[in-house]
């Protein structure tokens, strides 16, 4: 079963047949729409799970879309950094399951059918992203997730939630153009699209400044996808006022795909091997160390507490940045594992302050003072979440974060080692202000100690990913094992 | 250099536009002008790109009996299909969103909209 | 102000453009790295691979019929997401107007000219037949799904205007409509699929050696269809399907982009 050819395209097909007959399927019968999506997203969760056991079996594999050979055809590739697809669909289910009580109270009906599709679409378009080994074909699976996620963002019809969503429109376009106009000027001068052709043939290639300029292109426009620092202005507002479900998906996967993204640059580039890559690795680590401390100084001033979260989610990201940029082994894995981590850590987050939110009609940290005699359960798991993301030694935070602090030593640059953790410190500031607030202080809204728990739809998913968030900072060497054989091959001659 | 340029005017022109496009994205208030500004650097990269697949003296890509070699490169004309399809779909939804910001706020002048908070 | 210095970072940013421009392979060359790799293997080889005369209908359809597979999903999810930001609830109160907003199309009818209304109406049968002809001969000729479909969605565009948002809207019934909209990446998943179950992997095209397609071919020129030379009937068949799935589906969807965003 696991050795089934046809896996790597069913994992994008699926979610797609799912996506597009999501309005057929709900044609009257709102009540099935929910159930159909999980049904998608757990078909689809099986197809990763083969995908992962067999690249865990035997390494990386292809898929010849139509039988073409390479590089005459469009071409899958699943490595383990593709193994993401896992948690994009354990994510992405979650958020589904979530979406099944809250989004039939928040969003319009008639709308429904259509928040689904989106989601299913914007999970086909991540997973697209990280299976596919063409150029052109990332760029063409990039639209369709950033389409959607743009939509999603605007969904609930709240106040300035257009307006929130225009403006991630507008960078997100102009990225995914300078997207486009680097991957026209790669086929230029290589005149292939596929991938591996590419860092094939680039170590051949005399023109040096297009190439250059395509890989500064690849990189600001997903550094933009990512929300880096002076880059991340789109997302407080997006990730904020997105439905609460949205907002664990596109905090925890969608600014992924801009990481994800540098890291496929990487790839090629590493494969072409001529190419002094210097100058974009300080200027990430730069970025990614700024990132952090930006990310975590905002979030310290913010009440509402998913902003707080964005701003958090800028923080983190540069991590996972500033791990690529350091190249060292260590920190290579860090950040891959990181990807992983934060997107549990992140999803119990937004999906808890969602049902918070969702139950007591507040979303200052003021209004939600005492919170947590009200909701312990929820609570909890945010406590959960917030040793987590600070990188307290048993949960899942600590040990990625701790690779890339010993990557930063390996690499020979320990300053930005000491910069994380002070990063880490401040990090740990907002969160104890959180945590502080929803136990130790006197509700400022009597009222609200009367609210009880969300109903099991949504607290199931809350509890699944906070345990998550504990068993892999048990379990952490997992993922690293698994991840060390790919990062010790794209480094290759220039291992640290 | 400067005849290198010369000869490759017509690459050098669709850049020129992007960066037209490019200022009235940041420069200008009203969200429908940025947003063809958007549509200028969208145009302006399929340009580039089709450029790319110039062949002095190549006839349509199209084989039957009268066609005779060299044809022109069809790989970019294939991929800017797909390209304008994109932009559409972005265009369809970058004006639905104005569409609902000016039925919300009533305006939909960038300096205006900040005011309003 | 700031524009000025816009203006002045754009400069700044377009040096090191130009001096790339410079750099690139020279225009219009034949020896370029574009011309010589992948693209020469096409010219050379795609009619007998993929059965069309058009190489760039071969391209889109077949050598990177992924890329459109995914293309006509952002095309669905354009929709998905116009419908998603712009659909209201209706209230009762404004059930109630339902009648309402009925005379008022009636009225944003009147102002087209007669003239207008004649001309839209006696061209439309031919713009439809003209749509068609585009969507089935873009192995051909250039043209195709998508060409076909921009027509088809214009025509009902122009027809909305002249006839009113409610007679139009029957040209899509509401029954088929959401197969409709889903139809172009619909067809892509069925003949993805037959190509998966039949040949051996996702939207691989029948040989013309294979059990079936010898059959149809036989059968076709049986009938008087005798196969082109280098051509395989079964796959111009399979590329016809897809382009007909596309023009369809691209026309419901702009139809129905243009009817939300006029509606709402």
């Amino acid at each position: 079963m696991v050795s089934w050819p046809h896996w790597l395209v069913t994992i994008i097909i699926v979610p797609l047949v799912g996506a597009v007959l999501t309005p057929v399927v709900g044609r009257g019968r709102p009540k099935v729409i929910p159930i159909w999506a999980l049904g998608i997203m757990t078909a689809t969760s099986l197809a990763a799970l083969m995908l992962i056991i067999r690249v865990a079996q035997e390494g990386p594999f292809s898929y010849l879309v139509g039988g073409w050979a390479r590089p005459y055809g469009i071409e899958l590739h699943f490595d383990e950094f593709s193994a993401s697809v896992g948690i994009i669909c354990l994510v992405g289910w979650l958020a589904l399951l979530f979406s099944y009580h809250y989004v039939a109270e928040t969003i319009p009906a008639r709308r429904v059918p259509y928040f689904y599709t989106l989601v299913l679409l914007n999970l086909t378009g991540m997973i697209g992203f990280v299976v596919t080994g063409d150029l052109f074909n990332l760029f063409v699976f990039l639209e369709i997730l950033s389409l959607s996620a743009y939509a999603l963002v605007a969904v609930s019809g709240e106040h300035i939630a257009e307006m929130a969503a225009f403006k991630y429109l507008v960078m997100g376009a102009v990225s995914s153009i300078v997207v486009l106009l680097s991957i026209g000027l790669l086929y230029s001068v290589t005149g292939s699209l596929n991938m591996a052709d590419i860092a094939s043939r680039l170590a051949g290639v005399e023109q040096r400044l297009p190439v250059m300029l395509a890989l500064a292109g690849l990189a600001m426009s997903f550094m933009v996808k990512a929300a880096l620092f002076p880059l991340h202005i789109w997302l407080p507002d997006a990730h904020s006022i997105a439905p609460s479900p949205v907002s664990a998906i596109l905090s925890g996967l969608v600014v992924k795909v801009g990481v994800f993204g540098l890291l496929r640059v990487y790839q090629i580039f590493y494969g072409a091997g001529t190419y002094d890559l210097t100058g974009l690795n300080t200027a990430l680590v730069w970025l990614g160390a700024i990132s952090i401390v930006m990310g975590a100084f905002f979030a310290i001033f913010q009440e509402d507490i998913k902003m707080m979260l964005a701003y958090s989610t800028i923080s983190n990201i540069g991590y996972i940045v500033m791990g690529l940029g350091l190249a060292s082994q260590y920190s290579l894995i860090g950040a891959t594992v990181h990807i992983f981590n934060h997107a549990l850590i992140k999803g119990t987050l937004f999906l808890a302050a969602g049902a918070i939110i969702h139950k007591t009609g507040y979303r200052t940290l003021t209004d939600l003072r005492g919170v947590g005699k009200a909701m312990p359960v929820t609570c909890m798991a945010v406590s959960i979440g917030a040793i987590s993301i600070v990188g307290i030694p048993p949960t899942a935070g600590f040990l990625c974060k701790w690779y890339i602090a010993l990557g930063a030593f390996q690499a020979g640059k320990p300053a930005f080692g000491i910069a994380l953790i002070f990063g880490a410190l401040f990090i740990f500031i907002y969160y104890i202000r959180m945590v502080n607030s929803f136990y130790f202080q006197k509700p400022t809204h009597p009222e609200i100690l009367e609210v009880g728990e969300a109903p099991l739809s949504m607290l199931i998913p809350i509890l699944v990913l906070a345990t998550l968030c504990l068993v892999m900072g048990i379990l952490g060497r997992i993922p690293i094992s698994f991840i060390e054989p790919a990062v010790i091959r794209m480094l290759g001659p220039f291992g640290g | 250099m400067l005849t290198a340029l010369w000869n490759n005017l017509d690459y050098a022109a669709p850049m020129m536009l992007f960066l037209i496009g490019l200022y009235a994205v940041i420069a200008k208030d009203n969200l429908i002008k940025k947003f063809m500004g958007l549509n200028i650097m969208e145009t302006a990269v399929f340009a580039f790109i089709m450029a790319l697949g110039v062949v002095d003296g190549g006839s349509a890509p199209i084989i039957d009996h009268g066609a005779h070699a060299p044809f022109t490169n069809p790989i970019p004309q294939a991929l800017i299909l797909t390209g304008i399809v994109v932009a559409l779909s972005t265009t369809a939804l970058a004006l639905s969103l104005i569409i609902r910001i000016y039925e919300q706020c009533g305006t939909i002048e960038g300096n205006e909209l900040r005011e309003l908070g | 102000m700031k524009k000025l210095l816009v203006t002045a970072l754009l400069i700044v940013a377009g040096i090191p453009l130009l001096l790339m421009v410079a750099e690139l392979p020279p225009y219009g060359s034949a020896e370029n790295a574009t011309y010589t790799h992948v693209s020469a293997h096409y010219l050379e080889h795609a009619v007998e691979d993929a059965g069309a005369e058009n190489i760039v209908t071969d391209i889109i359809l077949n050598y990177r019929g992924f890329d459109t597979n995914g293309e006509v999903t952002v095309i669905f999810t354009a929709l998905a997401a116009v419908l998603a930001v712009l659909l209201l609830d209706r209230t009762p109160a404004a059930a109630g107007e339902e009648s309402a907003p009925a005379p008022a199309d009636e009225e944003s009818t009147q102002p087209v000219s007669i003239v207008v209304s004649f001309i839209v109406r006696l061209l439309a049968p031919f713009i439809a037949l003209f749509a068609l002809y585009v969507i089935l001969n873009g192995h051909a000729t250039p043209g195709g799904g998508f060409q076909g479909g921009t027509i088809l969605g214009a025509l009902a565009i122009a027809l909305t205007v002249v006839l009113g948002h409610k007679e139009a809207q029957r040209l899509l019934p509401e029954g088929l409509k959401p197969w409709l909209q889903a139809a172009a990446p619909l067809t892509f998943i069925v003949i993805g699929l037959a190509g998966l179950v039949s040949v051996g992997s996702y939207l691989e095209f029948p040989a013309v050696n294979g059990h079936v397609a010898s059959a149809v071919a036989t059968f076709f020129s049986n009938i008087g269809f005798p196969a082109a030379e280098g051509l395989s009937w079964v796959r111009a068949m399979w590329l016809l399907l897809l382009e007909f799935g596309i023009g369809i589906g691209g026309a419901a969807v702009i139809a129905s982009i243009f009817w939300t965003m006029e509606a709402e």
